[in-house]
């Protein structure tokens, strides 16, 4: 069993920081070091025992941070794009050659806001005692960018064992409209660990439009706790397509703080082998007339697991809500296990608010169908696949991005029927 | 083409066919026609290969046994179920799906895979002689198709992947008039010298607009009277119960 502690000393080896900020490190450290990794008697791990996971498939883990190198960087070609390279955490290149330079704001970033409650998520505390990297991005008001911003996610072939501490924060000002693709690339073969914690703020009427796909399979285990705060009048829309990393956990708390808010997720996942993901919300409506709809789709191959943990608070004053959220599953491995815990919590009386959640095998009678119109059984399971999944990518609206995603996504997915 | 003898068929234990014995040839249309519950849908699912039945008799295609024979390599071989009830198959593009199958059979039949250009020609020509609009290509395989959308569609796909031996399960179940019309237009256009119809229907009003070659009535899983078109008539006047 992994034990792991962190002696405050090593606060003291990140940096020299205000007597402010180290109280903050040394006091979240304490709260880390009381709990360790968040185990399943946590109600908020309860279908993903961190503890178990990281003892089982880590002998250390390394907090020291990396030199990076200057990253080499496949960029896409298929559709012009502004972008930034963060490599292992670390903002390394950046260029925004489609946009008007005064009206935005990009520069490394540590930490800004010191105070704050005690988080109950242990990985937060981890991550506000250790960061020792990250960016801050801001678009200025009244600026709408013209070309998509492609932030790069390098993981370099150094990485063994190590665990990562990084913070971002991205704040869109008021009128102003950006879409973001987080592109994961990770060339690391052996196991490593990276604890995101994300600050995302949005102005009023700002819209922010963010796609989250990774390159290629992994050895990568993930987390990130991404709190984002709507202005009256934002949009926000994520679109996450996560494949091929052996733990992955999204924590995503979104407060809808004005009217007029709307926020949107999808989500559509392919795990398999021994994959865990787990995709957790907190949608907020503090404010009437707002909007919030979820879907979550997961297909779930040999021994994987998938869990959707997805609450909806609506305070009493925030009327005239509409609130959806929808969870599939698709389980082809026998062994492969998918929970769902939606939790509504309701104290306006004029509101909207539902939810779903399905999960089974494929339906037998489309099998059938198909296979009587010459398709083998595979290539009606994969087809029946790719029409599933393929729902969520095709509400992107622009056609170079979606084909550029529906590829990727193929190939990963061709790569998986081949093993069989 | 097709050659059934003492045909047995029972799911769950239930016995459904109990000898049934029929014998198609190239060029011929045979129409079965009977009461529900007499097996006329299990004798479709039989045919197209469909698991979960025990099955025994004999079941020849083309001078061979289909036991054994998957219900894909079945559909390669020129088989093909149109459905009662054609399943709705979300996020599958229609059109897309039809090109998959096509060249899915063209290739195990030895033929050359369509691009998609002349693909798109036979799918534009094929879909005006239905009278359907090309829009519903691009939709979602069957979903939200009205019934007679679904059936249309079904002898699309029968007029695409020109197949040998063509069983419509109820075709003309849930059609209006007009749309009858249309899709017996199309099984009569699709006939001829080398290709081979099994018309499953409940009623005799289908045949006045496709003219079978001989009428099978279908009970308790048996054919219990045989004949030509004349037979339907006379079903339609003294229903199953007069037939002895």
């Amino acid at each position: 069993m992994l034990n792991f502690k962190i002696h405050s000393n090593e606060i003291d080896k990140i940096g020299n920081f205000t007597k402010e900020e180290k109280d903050f490190r040394l006091k979240n450290l304490k709260y880390f070091n009381d709990t360790g990794f968040p185990n399943k008697k946590n109600e908020d791990w309860k279908f993903s025992d961190l503890k178990e996971i990281v003892s089982k498939n880590f002998n250390k883990l390394d907090i020291k941070s990396l030199k990076s190198e200057k990253p080499k960087i496949d960029f896409i070609n298929d559709f012009e794009h502004n972008y930034i390279v963060i490599t292992n955490g670390e903002l390394t290149l950046s260029n925004f050659k489609y946009e008007e330079k005064s009206k935005v704001k990009l520069k490394s970033f540590i930490n800004d806001n010191y105070s704050g409650k005690k988080e109950n998520n242990p990985l937060v505390n981890l991550n506000h005692a250790l960061s020792d990297k990250g960016y801050f991005l801001e678009v200025k008001e009244n600026y709408k960018f013209k070309k998509i911003l492609v932030i790069y996610y390098l993981f370099t072939e150094d990485l063994n064992e190590n665990i990562l501490n990084s913070k971002n924060k991205i704040v869109i000002g008021k009128n102003s409209e950006i879409h973001l693709l987080d592109y994961l690339i990770n060339v690391s073969k052996k196991n490593f660990f990276n604890n995101v914690y994300e600050d995302v703020i949005l102005g009023s009427s700002a819209r922010l439009k963010n796609i989250y796909l990774q390159k290629d399979k992994s050895s990568g285990y993930f987390h990130k706790y991404s709190k984002n705060r709507l202005s009256a009048g934002a949009n926000f829309s994520s679109f996450i397509f996560p494949t091929g990393l052996k733990f992955n956990k999204l924590d995503l708390e979104f407060n809808l703080e004005g009217e007029n808010c709307e926020c949107n997720l999808q989500s559509a996942s392919f795990l398999s082998q021994q994959e865990h993901q787990e995709i957790k919300t907190r949608i907020n409506h503090f404010y009437p007339n707002c909007k919030s709809y979820q879907k979550v789709k997961n297909v779930l191959n040999e021994d994987s697991k998938g869990v959707y943990q997805g609450k909806i608070f609506v305070k009493d004053e925030a009327q005239k809500t509409d609130a959806y959220q929808l969870s599939k599953a698709i389980l082809l491995g026998e062994r492969s296990e998918f929970d769902s815990k939606p939790e509504l919590e309701i104290y306006a009386d004029d509101v909207k608010c539902s939810h779903g959640s399905t999960s089974g095998s494929l339906d037998k009678d489309s099998i059938y169908y198909l296979m009587t119109r010459g398709l083998t059984k595979i290539e009606s399971t994969k087809l029946l696949v790719n029409g599933f999944l393929n729902e969520v990518i095709d509400s992107i609206k622009s056609d170079s991005i979606r084909n550029f995603i529906k590829t990727k996504l193929e190939e990963q997915l061709l790569n998986e029927y081949k093993k069989h | 083409m097709l050659e059934i003898k003492n045909l047995n068929a029972s799911i769950n234990n239930k016995e459904i066919l109990k000898g049934l014995n029929i014998s198609i040839k190239p060029g011929e249309l045979h129409a079965i026609m009977g009461p529900n519950g007499s097996g006329k849908s299990t004798l479709a699912n039989v045919l197209s290969g469909k698991e979960g039945y025990k099955i025994s008799g004999e079941l020849k295609y083309q001078g061979k046994s289909l036991k054994e024979i998957s219900i894909d390599e079945r559909a390669q071989k020129g088989i093909f179920l149109a459905f009662q009830y054609p399943t709705e198959i979300p996020g599958v593009n229609t059109s897309n799906f039809l090109r998959t199958s096509l060249n899915k059979i063209r290739k195990a039949q030895g033929k050359k895979e369509l691009d998609a250009l002349s693909f798109l020609k036979i799918i534009k020509e094929k879909s005006n002689e239905l009278g359907m609009d090309e829009k519903m290509l691009l939709r979602q395989l069957n979903v939200g198709f009205s019934g007679g959308e679904k059936k249309k569609n079904e002898i699309l796909q029968m007029k695409i992947l020109d197949p040998s031996l063509i069983i419509l399960d109820e075709t003309d179940s849930g059609l209006d008039i007009d749309a009858l019309r249309i899709v017996a237009d199309g099984v009569n256009s699709s006939r001829n010298k080398q290709k081979s119809f099994l018309v499953i229907t409940h009623y005799q009003r289908l045949l006045n607009f496709i003219k079978p070659d001989y009428v099978h009535v279908l009970a308790d899983g048996k054919i219990v009277k045989s004949g030509t078109k004349e037979l339907a008539i006379e079903l339609e006047k003294t229903g199953y119960k007069g037939i002895n």
